[in-house]
C-alpha cells in the first residue's frame, strides 16, 4: 500500500515504521502524550524497545491492577463529594496521574466532555461524581451501554432540562440533544421525530434527585422514529440511535478530534471504516485501539497537532517526572485556565484547540508550569527532575539538561533555543539558586509554544 | 498616581523590539505601539459592566421625591426633598450619591428608567439567570445556556486567532452573565497570579524555527501558538507595570472598598491596551448579594450606594486623566427592582422594574424614559416600560459594534438617545 | 513530669547576655534563658517511651526515623549522649534574632569550650560535604574579623565561636554587626533600646524563654498588618477585635514562658494602646465592679469550653465602625433576624434582652447505634446565653428558632434534600425543644451522611438559654447548669475570656476522624498514604502529651494581656 491519507485503507492500517517514519523516541512519546497523558522514562524505553503495535496492546489491554484502584478511588471520590469543595476533582486529578490504565481516564475525561454535563446546573457534587463513574466504567464498552447508562442519571436529565417548571413531560429540545447532540449530529432529525421521541423518553421524573419511573406517565401509543416504527420506550430509542449509521460516523469524527488533531478535517470516506467499528455492538474500546495501531494516528498530520487541554498540560508535566502532586489545588488552577472539572461550558464540551489559548491564559499556563516545578510554595516541591534524571542516568548538569529535553520534547527544540534557555535561567536566576537548575529548566520547556502542543 | 500614556508604554516595551516578530504581532498591539503619542486614546470600545447582586431598590436609588404613594408607602424608609440629591424637579438621588449627582450634572450619567421584562422572576436564581442568559430560560436547556456577554466574547474572538476579549475582576466564581461557549475568560483576583516570575519564562521564548517545521513550513497549529507565545511575552511586562501601578497608588485615588479596588485594576487593563472589551466585575459580595435589603435598609442600602458612587467616580476620573474616558461605557444592572412598600422590617421585598446607570465619556447624559408610576403597579412593584434585552442591543449594536441577532433573541432594537 | 533541672554550676567565662551585642533595630529577638527547663517534657522518659513505641509500631514517621538518625550520628561524634550533650551545648542559653533586612542569628550558650568546638566543626563539615554533593564548590574561608575567627560557606552561612557561645548566621554583614557591638562599647545596641528594656521589665526574671517583637517596624510587614486588620467576620471582630486594636497601635510585644510545677505558662505583654481603640474595646471590658466571668461549663465528653464577656448589643450597635463594608453576609444576617424575630430591631429589640454573659462548649457526641456513625464526625457545641427577662422574651426566642428551623426545612426541600422533624422532651423538669432527621431508610453498614451530626435543639432552663447542635449536650448542660447556677470563677481581674481544653477528649475526637484527616492530607499534598498515615501519627502522638490548656484573655488598664497554661500528661 503506498502510503495516502486520503486512502482509507492505509489511513488505518497498523502502522509499522519503515526509514521514511521510524519507531522513534518522538512517536513513542506521542503516543504516550494521547493515550495515557504522557509517558515517563522507563515506559518511553520500553516502548521502543518493544515497537509500536506491542505498545499499543500494552496500553490499551485492561490491567489486572486497574478494578481494584478503580474500586478505591471511587470510593475516595464518592466520600469526597459529599462536601463542598474541589475534593472530588482532585481524588479524579490524583487518579489520572496514578492509574495503571491512563487511556481509560482520558476516555472519561473524553465522555466528560462529549455530554457536557455541567454541575452549574446539577448543584450536585455526588450526583456528577456518579455520572464520572458511569462514563468511566462504560466507556469502553459499546455505545448503546454508555448511552443507556448516561440516560439513566439524574444529573444528565436535571441539565438537560427535566424537571424543570413541575413539567412532566420533557421538551421536545431535550430529546433533540439525546438524539442530535448525543447521537445522530446536528440536522439529522426532523422535527416529528425528535417528537416521538419525546414520547418515547415520557415517564421518567426526576424527585428528589434520583430519577424515577413513573408507568402513568408514560406514552405507550406507537412511535416512528427515524423511519422505524414501534412501542419505543427509552431503552428502545437508545438502540435505535446507537445502531444508526450517522451515529458512528459522529463518534468517529469526535475520537479523530480528540485523538488525532484538532485541525484536521477528515472525510466521510475516511471516517468510514472508524464509523463502522463504533456502530451497532462494536466496542468503543475496539474503535479506539484501531485509530492509536493507525498509520493516521502515526502520521505528520496527527504529530503535535493538537492543543493541551489545562488538564494534559498539568499532567504532561507531572507524569513523565514520575512523581505526583496535591491535586485540590491544582484542580482550582485548571479552572482558573478555563477546564473546571464537573463543570464543561455547554453540552457541547470543551470547545478545545486554539480557544484555551488568550495572552492571559498563555501566562498562567507558564505560572502553572512554574509552579508545579517549584521547589516551594503551593505544590510543595515534589516534582523533582534533577532526581528524576539522575536515576536515570544523567547526573551531571548538561546530562540532566539533555535529559529533561528528550523527556519533554523529544528534540523538537533547536539547540539555540536550549543554549538561551539555560543561560537566561542561570543569569537572572535570584541569589539562592544555583545555574542551571533542572527545575527552571524544565519549567522554561513547559512554557515553550512546542510543549504547548500534544 | 496617574500615569503618562506615554510614559507607560515607554516603560513597557522596555528593550523588546516589537518589529522583530514582524507579521506575528497581533494588529492591535502594533497599532498600539505605533500610536504613542501622549493622550491620543485607544479606538475600540470598551464596556464594563457591574453587577449589583440581590435586588436594588430602584426608588430609593433615583427617589420619586414628590410623589406621595412613594412617601406613604415607606413610612421609615422615605427620602424627602430635604436629603433628597435633586435631579429635576421630580427625582433626586439618594443622599449617599453625591458622586454621581455630580456625574450628572457634567452630563456623564444616563438613567434609563422603568427597566424589566415581562413576568418577571421574583426569585435570586431564577432572576438572576434571565438578565445573565437574556433568553429567560423558556426552550433552552441548562446544558445550552450560555450568558449573553459570554456570547458577546464568543463573537468578538475569531476562530484560529487567540485574542482576549473579555475578562471578569472580582474575587467570587464569574457569575454566568461571561460565561462563553468556546473561548476562556480569566477570573482575575489579583494580576500577580498571572504573572510567572522565573526566568526560565522570558527568556526561553525566543523567535526561531524549532525541529518541527515540516516541509510546508511550520504547521498551522504551531504558529498560531507561537505568535500567541510572543503576544503573552509583550502582554507581560505591562501587566507588570499595571500592577505596580496598582500598588503604589495613592490612597486618595481610589476609595478603600473592594469595588473601587477592582476597578482599579480594571482602568489599569484599559491602560495596558491588552485588546479586551468586556470587563465584568460585581457588587454585592455573590451569594445572594448584599443590595437584597428586607430588613434594616436604611443604613446598609446607603454605605451600598455611597460605595457605588464613589468607586465609579474615583473610576471615571482615573480614566479621564489619560483622555480614555470616551472610549469606556459603564453599565450597571441588578436582578430585580424592590416593592413600593415596606417589609415591616424597615425594609422591602423583591419587586420588579428598576434603573439602569450608564456612565461615560460618550452617554448623552440624562433621564431616559418616564419614571413608572406609582399607582399603577405590578404586584407592590413599578412596572417596566423597557426590556432589558434592548439595553443590551444598545450596548451591543451602538457600543461594541457586534451584531445582536447572533446573541440576544430577536426583536429588541437599540434605545435612541442613550449614546451621544 | 517534668525534668526539674537545676541550674548548672558556676558560669564560665563571664557572657554578657547576648542582646548586648544586637542592633537596637532588630524587629525580633528571641531568648531561652532555661533550654533544659523549657524542653523538660520532651526529655522525660515517658515521652522517650512513646516515640519509642512509635517507631517499633511500624507507623514509624519517617522524619522521625530520620531525626533518630541524626541524633545518633552526633551522639557519636561528640562521644557523649544527647541529654547531657543538649545541656552541655545550649544549657545556658539558647537566642534567635531578626534583623530588619531578614538576616538571623542563633547564639548557642554552652557549659563546655571544647564540646561548643567540636559542635562547630561538625556543622562546618556537614556544610561543606553537602556544598561538594551539589557540585557546588562555594567559598569556604575563614576570615578574621575583629580579632575574631569566622567560617563562612557561601553566602548564607558563617560561625563564629566567642568563648562558650557559639554564633551562627545567614549573612555576614549582621554577623559582622554583632561583632563590633560587642567589641565596642556604648553602641546602639537592642539591651539599651527602651522598647526592649521596657519589654524585658514587664516579662520578668522568672520566664525561661521570651520573645520580643518590635511592633513599630514590624507592622508595616504586609503579614501582619493583614492579619491584623478587621477582615468583617463577626465572630473573629467579637472575640479579637479588642486585641487586634491594641495590636495595631502598640510599640512593642513581649511573650514570656514560664514553667511551674508541671505547667507551661505563656503569657503575652504589650504596651498601652492608643485611646481610640477604645471603641473596639467597650463590648468586651466588664464595667469595674462588675463580677467575675461565669466559670465555664463542664458536660461529659468536653473538648473545650469557653467562657466570656461580650456584651452583643453594644457590638452590633459599633457595626457601622467594625464593619464599614456592607458584606452580603452581613445583609443575609439581618434579613434573617428581621424574619426570626418578626420585624423587632435585632440591636434594640433583641440583643439588649440578652445579658453580656456568653459560654461555648464543645463536646464529643456519641451516635445513636441504631441510626449510624456519620463518615466525618462533627463534635456537638452549644452556646449558652442569659436573658435579662425571660419571662418576657423567652417565647419569642422559641418562636425565633423555631422559624429558622422551619426556614432550614423549607430550603432544603427546594433543594430536595430532607428536613428536620421538631419535637419537646423534658429534662429534669425542664421543657425543651430539639430537631432531628429521619434515620436513612437503608439500614446498610457503613457510615451515614454528615447531616445525622446534628439535631439543633433549645433549651431555656431558668434565665439561660442553651442553643445546642445537639439534644444530647443540651441535656448534660441543663444538668451541667443546674449544678453551678452562678456560681463565681476564682477572682482574676478584669479577664474577658477565658477558654478550657481538655486533652483527651481533643485527642479522642481527631482519633475518630482519622481516616477523613488522612484521605485530606493525601489529596491536599499528593502524599502517599503510608506518609500521610504516618504524618497524622505524628500529629496524634503529640497531642497525646497534652492533659489540659487554660487560655485567658483579660485587660489590664488599656492593656490585653493573654496567658496559655499548659499541663502535660
Amino acid at each position: 500500500m503506498k502510503p495516502d491519507l486520503n486512502d482509507p485503507a492505509w489511513a488505518w492500517a497498523p502502522f509499522q515504521p519503515d526509514a521514511a517514519r521510524p519507531w522513534d523516541l518522538r512517536l513513542a512519546a506521542h503516543l504516550y502524550r494521547r493515550a495515557a497523558f504522557g509517558g515517563n522514562w522507563p515506559e518511553l524505553q520500553r516502548a521502543l524497545s518493544e515497537g509500536p503495535q506491542a505498545t499499543v496492546d500494552r496500553i490499551v489491554r485492561p490491567t489486572p491492577e486497574a478494578a481494584d484502584f478503580n474500586r478505591l478511588y471511587d470510593d475516595y471520590e464518592n466520600a469526597a463529594a459529599a462536601s463542598a469543595g474541589y475534593g472530588s476533582q482532585a481524588w479524579w486529578l490524583r487518579r489520572m496521574i496514578e492509574s495503571p490504565q491512563p487511556l481509560q481516564e482520558q476516555m472519561t475525561l473524553f465522555w466528560h466532555s462529549y455530554f457536557g454535563i455541567s454541575n452549574v446546573h446539577v448543584k450536585n457534587n455526588a450526583s456528577l461524581c456518579r455520572h464520572t463513574h458511569v462514563l468511566r466504567q462504560r466507556g469502553m464498552g459499546s455505545f448503546e451501554a454508555l448511552l443507556d447508562a448516561v440516560l439513566a442519571q439524574p444529573a444528565v436529565w436535571i441539565c438537560l432540562g427535566a424537571g424543570a417548571d413541575g413539567k412532566r413531560r420533557v421538551s421536545d429540545n431535550f430529546a433533540r440533544i439525546v438524539m442530535e447532540q448525543y447521537a445522530l449530529g446536528p440536522g439529522r432529525c426532523s422535527d416529528s421525530d425528535v417528537h416521538e421521541g419525546t414520547r418515547a423518553l415520557s415517564g421518567w421524573i426526576v424527585t428528589q434527585g434520583e430519577l424515577r419511573f413513573v408507568p402513568g406517565e408514560y406514552d405507550a401509543t406507537p412511535k416512528k422514529i427515524l423511519g422505524q416504527e414501534g412501542d419505543f420506550d427509552r431503552k428502545a430509542l437508545v438502540r435505535i440511535l446507537a445502531n444508526h449509521p450517522a451515529t458512528g460516523h459522529r463518534l468517529a469524527q469526535k475520537l479523530v478530534r480528540w485523538f488525532i488533531s484538532d485541525t484536521t478535517k477528515p472525510s466521510d470516506s475516511l471516517l468510514a471504516p472508524l464509523a463502522k467499528q463504533l456502530t451497532g455492538d462494536g466496542s468503543m474500546a475496539k474503535g479506539v485501539e484501531m485509530l492509536l495501531r493507525s498509520n493516521l494516528f502515526f502520521s505528520a498530520e496527527a504529530y503535535r497537532q493538537k492543543v493541551r487541554s489545562p488538564v494534559e498540560l498539568a499532567l504532561g508535566i507531572i507524569r513523565p517526572l514520575e512523581g505526583r502532586t496535591g491535586t485540590v489545588r491544582l484542580a482550582a488552577d485548571l479552572a482558573g485556565l478555563g477546564q473546571e472539572l464537573y463543570e464543561p461550558p455547554t453540552i457541547q464540551g470543551w470547545a478545545g484547540g486554539l480557544a484555551w489559548i488568550n495572552p492571559l491564559t498563555t501566562l498562567g499556563r507558564a505560572k502553572l508550569a512554574e509552579a508545579l516545578l517549584a521547589e516551594s510554595g503551593a505544590y510543595e516541591g515534589k516534582l523533582d527532575p534533577a532526581a528524576v534524571a539522575k536515576r536515570h542516568g544523567r547526573a551531571t548538569t548538561d546530562g540532566g539538561r539533555q535529559f529533561l529535553v528528550e523527556l519533554y520534547l523529544q528534540g523538537d527544540l533547536e539547540a539555540e533555543a536550549l543554549g538561551a534557555l539555560s543561560a537566561g535561567a542561570s543569569a537572572t536566576g535570584s541569589v539562592n539558586t544555583r545555574a542551571a537548575n533542572p527545575r527552571q529548566i524544565a519549567a522554561g520547556l513547559a512554557s515553550l509554544p512546542e510543549f504547548q502542543l500534544a | 498616581m496617574h500615569i503618562n500614556r506615554r510614559d507607560f508604554f515607554k516603560e513597557a516595551a522596555g528593550a523588546t523590539s516589537l518589529l522583530a516578530f514582524g507579521s506575528s504581532v497581533p494588529a492591535f498591539l502594533a497599532r498600539s505601539a505605533a500610536a504613542m503619542e501622549p493622550g491620543q486614546p485607544s479606538r475600540e470600545p470598551v464596556l464594563v459592566v457591574i453587577q449589583l447582586s440581590g435586588g436594588n431598590d430602584g426608588l430609593n436609588t433615583v427617589v420619586p421625591y414628590q410623589d406621595d404613594a412613594y412617601h406613604r408607602s415607606r413610612p421609615t424608609l422615605r427620602i424627602g426633598s430635604e436629603q433628597v440629591l435633586k435631579l429635576d424637579s421630580a427625582l433626586g438621588l439618594h443622599p449617599a450619591m453625591p458622586a454621581f449627582r455630580k456625574l450628572y450634572q457634567e452630563g456623564r450619567l444616563s438613567i434609563i428608567q422603568g427597566v424589566g421584562y415581562p413576568r418577571s422572576s421574583r426569585d435570586h436564581d431564577a432572576a438572576m439567570e434571565d438578565w445573565h442568559t437574556g433568553v429567560l430560560r423558556e426552550g433552552v436547556p441548562p446544558g445550552a445556556r450560555s450568558g449573553w456577554l459570554g456570547r458577546a466574547i464568543d463573537a468578538a474572538c475569531d476562530p484560529g486567532k487567540t485574542d482576549l476579549r473579555g475578562v471578569f475582576v472580582g474575587e467570587i466564581k464569574a457569575p454566568f452573565s461571561v460565561h462563553t461557549e468556546r473561548v476562556v475568560v480569566p477570573s482575575i483576583k489579583s494580576l500577580e497570579e498571572w504573572l510567572p516570575t522565573g526566568a526560565a519564562w522570558s527568556d526561553s521564548i525566543l523567535p526561531h524555527g524549532s525541529g518541527l517545521a515540516s516541509s510546508s513550513g511550520v504547521p498551522h497549529l504551531l504558529a498560531a501558538v507561537r505568535s500567541a507565545t510572543a503576544n503573552a511575552r509583550l502582554v507581560q511586562p505591562r501587566l507588570v507595570l499595571a500592577n505596580q501601578h496598582l500598588r503604589n497608588q495613592k490612597s486618595a485615588a481610589y476609595p478603600p472598598f473592594p469595588l473601587a479596588q477592582n476597578l482599579a485594576m480594571v482602568a489599569q487593563l484599559i491602560r495596558s491596551d491588552l485588546g479586551i472589551r468586556i470587563y465584568f466585575v460585581e457588587f454585592g459580595g455573590g451569594g445572594i448579594g448584599g443590595f437584597d435589603t428586607h430588613a434594616n435598609q436604611a443604613a446598609n442600602h446607603g454605605a451600598l450606594l455611597r460605595e457605588l458612587a464613589e468607586s465609579t467616580s474615583a473610576f471615571v476620573d482615573d480614566l479621564n486623566h489619560d483622555r480614555l474616558l470616551d472610549s469606556v461605557l459603564v453599565m450597571t444592572f441588578s436582578e430585580f427592582g424592590r416593592t413600593l412598600t415596606e417589609s415591616g422590617r424597615r425594609g422591602t421585598n423583591h419587586g420588579a422594574a428598576a434603573p439602569i446607570f450608564m456612565v461615560g465619556g460618550r452617554v448623552k447624559g440624562g433621564l431616559w424614559g418616564a419614571h413608572p408610576s406609582l399607582t399603577d403597579l405590578d404586584a407592590d412593584a413599578p412596572k417596566f416600560h423597557t426590556d432589558f434585552r434592548r439595553v443590551y442591543a444598545t450596548v451591543l449594536e451602538r457600543w461594541l459594534n457586534l451584531k445582536s441577532e447572533k446573541i440576544l433573541p430577536p426583536g429588541f432594537s437599540p434605545l435612541d438617545g442613550v449614546l451621544a | 513530669m517534668l525534668l526539674l533541672v537545676v541550674a548548672f554550676s558556676i558560669h564560665g567565662e563571664d557572657l554578657p547576655p547576648v542582646s548586648q551585642w544586637i542592633p537596637a533595630d532588630a524587629p525580633i529577638m528571641v531568648e531561652v534563658s532555661e533550654p533544659m527547663a523549657l524542653l523538660g517534657p520532651l526529655l522525660s522518659p515517658e515521652f522517650g517511651k512513646s516515640v519509642t513505641t512509635e517507631l517499633e509500631n511500624g507507623k514509624a514517621n519517617l522524619k522521625l526515623q530520620e531525626f533518630q538518625g541524626v541524633v545518633a550520628a552526633v551522639e557519636l561524634q561528640l562521644g557523649t549522649n544527647w541529654r547531657t550533650a543538649l545541656s552541655r551545648l545550649a544549657g545556658k542559653g539558647v537566642s534567635f534574632c531578626v534583623d530588619p533586612s531578614g538576616a538571623t542569628l542563633l547564639a548557642v550558650d554552652g557549659e563546655d569550650e571544647k564540646l561548643l568546638s567540636k559542635l562547630n566543626d561538625i556543622i562546618w563539615q556537614f556544610a561543606s560535604s553537602g556544598a561538594d554533593q551539589q557540585n557546588q564548590p562555594e567559598t569556604a574561608a575563614s576570615p578574621n574579623y575583629r580579632g575574631v575567627k569566622t567560617w563562612k560557606l557561601g553566602t548564607n552561612e558563617v560561625h563564629a565561636l566567642l568563648g562558650s557561645r557559639l554564633v551562627v548566621g545567614n549573612r555576614t554583614s549582621f554577623l559582622n554587626k554583632v561583632l563590633d557591638l560587642r567589641a565596642e562599647a556604648g553602641g546602639k545596641t537592642l539591651a539599651s533600646s527602651a522598647l526592649f528594656k521596657a519589654a524585658r521589665e514587664a516579662v520578668g526574671k522568672e520566664a525561661v524563654a521570651s520573645v520580643f517583637l518590635n511592633l513599630q517596624t514590624l507592622r508595616a510587614a504586609p503579614g501582619l498588618k493583614k492579619a491584623l486588620e478587621e477582615d468583617g467576620n463577626p465572630v473573629t471582630a467579637l472575640l479579637l477585635s479588642d486585641t487586634k486594636a491594641a495590636l495595631r497601635s502598640a510599640s512593642w510585644f513581649a511573650l514570656g514562658v514560664y514553667v511551674s510545677d508541671d505547667k507551661l505558662i505563656l503569657k503575652t505583654y504589650t504596651d498601652g494602646a492608643a485611646p481610640e481603640s477604645a471603641k473596639w474595646s467597650s463590648f468586651s471590658t466588664p464595667p469595674e465592679a462588675s463580677a467575675d466571668l461565669l466559670p465555664p461549663l463542664k458536660v461529659p465528653g468536653t473538648i473545650a469550653s469557653l467562657s466570656l464577656y461580650r456584651d452583643l448589643h453594644s457590638f452590633y450597635a459599633a457595626k457601622n465602625t467594625l464593619f464599614p463594608e456592607r458584606t452580603s453576609g452581613l445583609i443575609f444576617f439581618e434579613n434573617m433576624m428581621g424574619i426570626f424575630f418578626s420585624g423587632i430591631d435585632l440591636t434594640e429589640g433583641v440583643l439588649s434582652e440578652v445579658r453580656p454573659d456568653v459560654r461555648v462548649v464543645v463536646a464529643k457526641q456519641q451516635y445513636d447505634p441504631a441510626v449510624g456513625t456519620p463518615a466525618t464526625q462533627i463534635p456537638a457545641f452549644a452556646a449558652v446565653l442569659r436573658l435579662k427577662d425571660s419571662q418576657r422574651f423567652g417565647e419569642t426566642v422559641e418562636e425565633a428558632w423555631q422559624k429558622a428551623i422551619g426556614l432550614a426545612n423549607f430550603t432544603r426541600g427546594q433543594q430536595a434534600l430532607p428536613g428536620l422533624i421538631i419535637d419537646k422532651a423534658n429534662q429534669d423538669g425542664v421543657k425543651y425543644t430539639f430537631s432531628y432527621y429521619r434515620p436513612p431508610a437503608d439500614k446498610s453498614p457503613g457510615t451515614i451522611d454528615a447531616r445525622y451530626n446534628y439535631r439543633p435543639s433549645l433549651a431555656r432552663p431558668g434565665d439561660c438559654v442553651i442553643l445546642s447542635s445537639t439534644d444530647a449536650l443540651a441535656r448534660d448542660l441543663i444538668d451541667a447548669l443546674k449544678k453551678a447556677p452562678t456560681a463565681q470563677a476564682k477572682a482574676s481581674s478584669a479577664v474577658n475570656s477565658l477558654m478550657e481544653i481538655e486533652g483527651s477528649a481533643l485527642s479522642a475526637i481527631l482519633e475518630a476522624n482519622r481516616e477523613p484527616m488522612v484521605r485530606k492530607n493525601m489529596v491536599d499534598k499528593g502524599d502517599s498514604r503510608e506518609k500521610a498515615e504516618s504524618d497524622i501519627q505524628m500529629l496524634l502522638v503529640a497531642l497525646g502529651h497534652l492533659d489540659h490548656a487554660t487560655l485567658t484573655l483579660r485587660r489590664d488598664a488599656s492593656r490585653p494581656q493573654a496567658q496559655l497554661e499548659i499541663r502535660f500528661k
